[in-house]
């Protein structure tokens, strides 16, 4: 027998996720498709959902002397048009799925339903964010990147659920965002990139690469990254083709129906090539 | 099985469901408002839009959980007010319409653009329909007909 939980309030959450293993149902616009049987049936749940769309306590964007807070149940529009958040998620955002789709959906969503064709992800690992989970006893700060281990895993233990959303400010960065898909308008990602940089002095004061379909999880290696940090631009523009080297290690697509593993390498690469050659 | 209220077209609805049922179930087969379409029940044609408040939804990703207590606008609400009228009219003069099928959505997301934005580009125009298919038109007689309201329509209260 499943059981559907809709709590009002955080904490009335948080009790339930302590007592049942749920789903947990914000906007709905994966799960919903996921469990979908036939029109006029309910989804198919086998085992009980707490729905925390409309949870207040998740709605919120702030911003302190450490970066930028995004509530949970906040929505992909309201982070899109919030003046707090950093350009390269709203370029993100303008591009992921459909406007109705971005009403529903939340990014805490995306990172749990951890696709390895979540666009908002691949942001986030680029902006070094992190996750804030609570669970009745306190809460504890994970890095996106230790809390996505694989497609659709995630390091969340039953009893907790994703409360905020943190990204660190990065007001020096400058970013560079390419999405490939088969149409303007909801399209899952064949391949995604998101790329970083800052330039000091004619040199490269801080690179970051981060890629989104090309494996099972989001591909950033910042000991890559560390090498070519401290360079000349001249000197980094012709290091391109051992950048190219370095990342070919960690790219590592497959052909699924969306796409072919050639033409994702090669397109990655080529976008890889088009970043670094544009940083100036 | 519980009970759950919210408004529908400004009519309070409680009803006994399951939670987990799509909005668009609900609205079609409990409240025999059929105006609101299914078409690919996975979010991708936009043909089953409705208004949750003030923001469009695509209601067969809606739990209906999720709108307890919340205000819905469908087409046949809709088709009630005077903004319906002029968007109906513009569809009908510029052919923005064949089998219909793809209409109450497009006639939604067009009001709930031009509430926010009643001038909008032609590029934002394109980009707010962006999750609604047609297979018909081909768009661009939706699209002309939006941006003529948008251009000819004066000072029309959204």
């Amino acid at each position: 027998m499943v059981n559907h939980h809709i709590p009002s309030t955080l904490q009335e959450a948080l009790k339930i996720l302590d007592k049942h293993d749920c789903y947990i149902m914000a906007g709905g616009t994966d799960l919903m498709v996921v469990k979908h049987q036939r029109s006029g049936l309910i989804p198919n749940f086998d085992k009980d959902v707490c729905y925390i769309a409309n949870l207040e306590e998740l709605q919120y964007i702030f911003e302190d002397e450490k970066g930028v807070h995004i509530g949970a149940g906040t929505k992909f529009s309201d982070i899109e048009d919030n003046e707090l958040v950093p350009e390269i998620l709203k370029q993100i955002i303008h591009e992921l799925a459909s406007p109705n789709i971005r009403n529903m959906a939340t990014m805490a969503g995306n990172i749990a339903n951890a696709s390895p064709a979540g666009d908002s992800i691949v942001g986030l690992y680029l902006l070094d964010a992190k996750l804030e989970l609570v669970n009745i006893h306190g809460s504890r700060m994970v890095p996106i990147k230790d809390f996505i281990f694989g497609v659709r895993k995630i390091h969340r233990n039953q009893n907790e659920l994703i409360k905020e959303i943190f990204i660190p400010h990065h007001d020096d960065l400058n970013t560079y965002w390419r999405k490939v898909g088969s149409r303007a308008a909801e399209s899952i990602s064949k391949i995604t990139f998101a790329g970083g940089y800052e330039v000091e002095n004619g040199k490269v004061k801080d690179l970051r690469m981060a890629f989104g379909s090309v494996s099972i999880t989001v591909v950033r290696e910042r000991k890559i990254e560390e090498k070519y940090i401290g360079m000349s631009l001249e000197e980094l523009h012709n290091h391109v083709e051992d950048i190219v080297m370095d990342m070919s290690k960690f790219v590592q697509p497959i052909t699924d129906q969306r796409s072919t593993k050639e033409y994702r390498y090669k397109v990655a690469m080529n976008i890889l090539k088009d970043f670094i050659l544009t940083i100036e | 099985m519980e009970n759950i209220s919210f408004y529908v077209d400004d009519k309070e609805v409680i009803i006994d469901v399951d939670p987990s049922t799509r909005l668009l179930d609900v609205l079609r087969i409990k409240l025999h408002i059929t105006g609101v379409k299914e078409g690919c029940g996975e979010g991708a044609c936009g043909a089953c839009s409705v208004i949750v408040d003030g923001v469009c939804y695509d209601s067969c990703l809606t739990p209906v959980a999720n709108v307890i207590g919340k205000h819905i606008i469908t087409i046949e609400g809709f088709r009630n007010t005077s903004q319906y009228r002029i968007i109906a009219d513009a569809f009908a003069d510029f052919g923005a319409s064949q089998c219909g099928f793809c209409t109450p959505g497009m006639i939604l997301n067009t009001y709930a653009l031009l509430k926010n934005n009643p001038h909008p580009t032609e590029e934002e125009v394109r980009v707010a329909l962006s999750g609604n298919l047609c297979r018909c038109t081909g768009y661009n007689a939706i699209v002309k007909a939006i941006l003529d309201i948008a251009e000819n329509g004066g000072d029309i209260e959204w």
